[in-house]
């Protein structure tokens, strides 16, 4: 049970790099939060600011009703899994597993058995007496997943447990991580930085950049409405396309101008473009969020060239070239299209992003909040 | 079928072409060389450990027996017999130095001598654990202000040559009135060693993973219970590394023990095997003797540690 608060938290190091600047963020408890963004982006250093394995240099950070700035790790009721796991070499796998729980006096009996029960849940109870060296990548995951799982900790942090793992079994951990979150009913907050552990797995997604928390909410609101070209850019594979032009007044309402492309911008722009004159914008498009140029409304279709085809078994994208630059789309993967084709797509108006090219900042009012 | 290829298959290189002459010649060389750099490094000891066992007549026939004649335990009786006799220089030739029965003067100090570099080797080997592991913990792990300027430091001190240093060691230990003491010797060989062995256990502990050091504080060990728990026995190989340097450095110290003991009572073995060669009169058999008393310790040592000195030598070479 456990309810964490960064007040105005700072992190610099020696040599005055900032790595985290002026934090403030909530997680609930029992909440799945993921710190989501590119090495470097300070959500490690996060992590570690919760666990106390770094010091907080300025702000509060709070569980609950206390303030933990100066409490060592051992007082904090935290486990952790790492990305290299840091299991003991010297000690078998049943000792790794127990070894927080010796360190906190538990009973001998209890400890047996919460490691055997464990490493049942786990799939590992016939590897207690190997030693790590003789495991493999996922099974030492496993033991890693085990020894924090034993704590009953109230705060489960994970820094990018997956990433030293192969495709496939990547994915099934996701799924139990998820099970172990439910399971467990406790605060799980998660690092990493790729995106689709992160749209799997959140309740929320805090998207960090360079130190600054840039958008925090659930993976529909974070990826449907992005607050700026970061996060746009960072969520979604293949990513978002990215169109420079201008605003222009049409007919019928604003239209986005580029080059010979002009696209009749919906509604919910209307407020973010209001008392804005001939402006430099970005169009955010996503590869899924087109159509059949029939299926679209007045306005919204996009012509170009196919300059490659990418089948990828599930689906099939489309390289284009519009107005000299590259727009990646999923087409209907029945679709039969040449190289060097002229074609048409329609766009869906309500899936389209704007973003203010200067602040990089949404134009869409509800994206905004 | 498709037809067969009419060109000739590329000549087949044989990787174990040379000719079996070759390398029985290649495995004869090399055991050539061995034999003789085994026999380069070996002489010198195998001659002390011979010559310990021959009387004084037969240490200096010509040509030297490298297998004594007449194999004889009287150097080593001598020495332990050594304190009921008193030599002086009336006295010096009262026993025959053929038989062995020959003893310098100092002989009576040979026994405590031992004793004292015994107690200075294990107290300098015992300090430097204390002193050296946490530092290097410390060093390797807690990323403190000031953390890379203190390792130059403690490398600096590596730099200078203990000669240039005996000086001020001279006066430090007679301001503190421990001249002929014991201490004398445990403070300054700790001075010598534990920058060295500082330099060891922090390369071996830069090359632990730091996530271990994290995974052990989260799971709920203080830096002290996270140094003993988990990185003193991951770093075994080279806190053996250490106890063979600070053991061997202390017991065979000679330049330092010369400056700060002045009588038995914290002379040092080195002092008075060497004081054996400027007696009334010299002994050989008895030298060697004692030369053979004065290896066996550290050999004893090298062969309980054998199997980590190779890995504690080249601890910290290399990461990862």
């Amino acid at each position: 049970m456990a309810r964490i608060r960064f007040k105005s938290v700072t992190k610099r190091y020696t040599g005055d790099v900032i790595a985290v600047k002026d934090l403030d963020l909530e997680i609930r408890d029992k909440e799945f939060v993921v710190l989501l963004g590119p090495s470097g982006c300070g959500k490690s250093t996060t992590l570690n600011m919760i666990a106390g394995l770094e010091d907080v240099t300025e702000g509060e950070l709070w569980f609950d009703e206390q303030i933990v700035n100066a409490l060592p790790p051992h007082r904090r009721d935290v486990a952790m899994v790492f990305q290299s796991y840091a299991l003991y070499p010297h000690k078998t796998v049943y000792e790794n597993i127990a070894f927080g729980l010796r360190m906190r006096k538990v009973d001998g009996a209890e400890i047996d058995r919460r490691v055997r029960d464990a490493a049942a849940k786990l799939e590992i109870a016939h590897l207690l007496q190997r030693r790590p060296s003789q495991l493999s990548g996922g099974q030492r995951q496993r033991v890693a997943l085990g020894r924090a799982m034993v704590r009953q900790p109230a705060v489960f942090l994970m820094d990018e447990p997956l990433s030293n793992l192969d495709a496939a079994l990547r994915i099934s951990m996701r799924a139990e991580i998820k099970h172990l979150h439910t399971a467990m009913q406790t605060t799980f907050v998660y690092v990493t930085h790729d995106q689709a552990e992160a749209l799997t797995l959140a309740d929320r997604i805090v998207v960090m950049k360079d130190g600054v928390i840039q958008q925090i909410g659930n993976p529909d609101e974070v990826y449907e409405r992005p607050r700026n070209m970061f996060v746009a850019s960072f969520l979604g594979n293949p990513a978002i396309n990215f169109l420079e032009g201008i605003i222009a007044r049409g007919g019928e309402g604003p239209l986005f101008r580029c080059g010979e492309l002009a696209i009749a911008l919906p509604a919910k722009f209307a407020a973010g473009l209001r008392d804005r004159g001939e402006q430099a914008v970005v169009l955010g498009l996503r590869p899924e969020d087109v159509c059949a140029a029939e299926a679209a409304g007045q306005g919204l279709t996009l012509a170009g060239v196919v300059d490659s085809v990418l089948p990828v078994g599930s689906d099939r994208f489309l390289g284009l070239k519009v107005e000299g630059r590259d727009v990646f789309v999923r087409v209907d993967k029945e679709a039969r299209h040449q190289e060097g084709a002229a074609i048409r797509l329609g766009l869906v108006a309500e899936r389209l992003h704007l973003f203010d090219k200067a602040s990089g900042l949404t134009l869409a009012g509800e994206g905004a909040s | 079928m498709t037809a067969m290829p009419t060109t000739p298959p590329p000549a087949i290189r044989h990787y174990r072409a040379h000719s079996p002459l070759r390398r029985v010649g290649r495995g004869v060389a090399l055991a050539v060389a061995s034999v003789l750099f085994v026999g380069y490094v070996l002489a010198p000891i195998a001659w002390l450990v011979s010559s310990s066992f021959q009387n004084e007549r037969e240490i200096i026939s010509k040509p030297p027996h490298w297998i004594p004649d007449v194999p004889t335990l009287a150097n080593f009786s001598a020495i332990f017999a050594a304190k009921d006799k008193a030599v002086t220089y009336e006295t010096r030739k009262s026993a025959d130095p053929a038989s062995g029965g020959f003893i310098p003067s100092t002989a009576t100090n040979l026994l405590p001598a031992m004793l004292n570099s015994f107690v200075v080797a294990c107290a300098v080997v015992v300090l430097n654990l204390l002193v050296g592991v946490p530092a290097a913990y410390a060093m390797a792990k807690i990323h403190f202000r000031g953390r890379q300027a203190s390792i130059y430091v403690i490398l600096a001190t590596r730099v200078i040559p203990d000669i240039a240093l005996v000086v001020p060691f001279f006066l430090f230990i007679r301001n503190l009135g421990l001249l002929d003491s014991l201490w004398s010797l445990i403070i300054t060989y700790l001075a010598v060693t534990v920058p060295f062995s500082v330099f060891v256990l922090v390369s071996y502990f830069e090359s632990l993973p730091d996530e271990l050091d994290k995974a052990a504080r989260v799971d709920g060990c203080s830096r002290l219970q996270t140094l003993l728990r988990v990185y003193l026995p991951l770093a075994r190989p080279s806190l053996v590394a250490v106890i063979l340097f600070a053991f061997l450095a202390s017991w065979n110290e000679f330049l330092l023990a010369l400056m700060f003991t002045q009588t038995p009572a914290s002379q040092t073995l080195p002092i008075i095997v060497a004081s054996f060669t400027s007696d009334f009169t010299i002994s050989f058999s008895f030298i060697n003797a004692a030369g053979v008393l004065a290896i066996i310790p550290p050999v004893l040592l090298a062969l309980v540690f054998e199997r980590y000195i190779v890995s504690g030598l080249t601890a910290g070479a290399v990461k990862g």
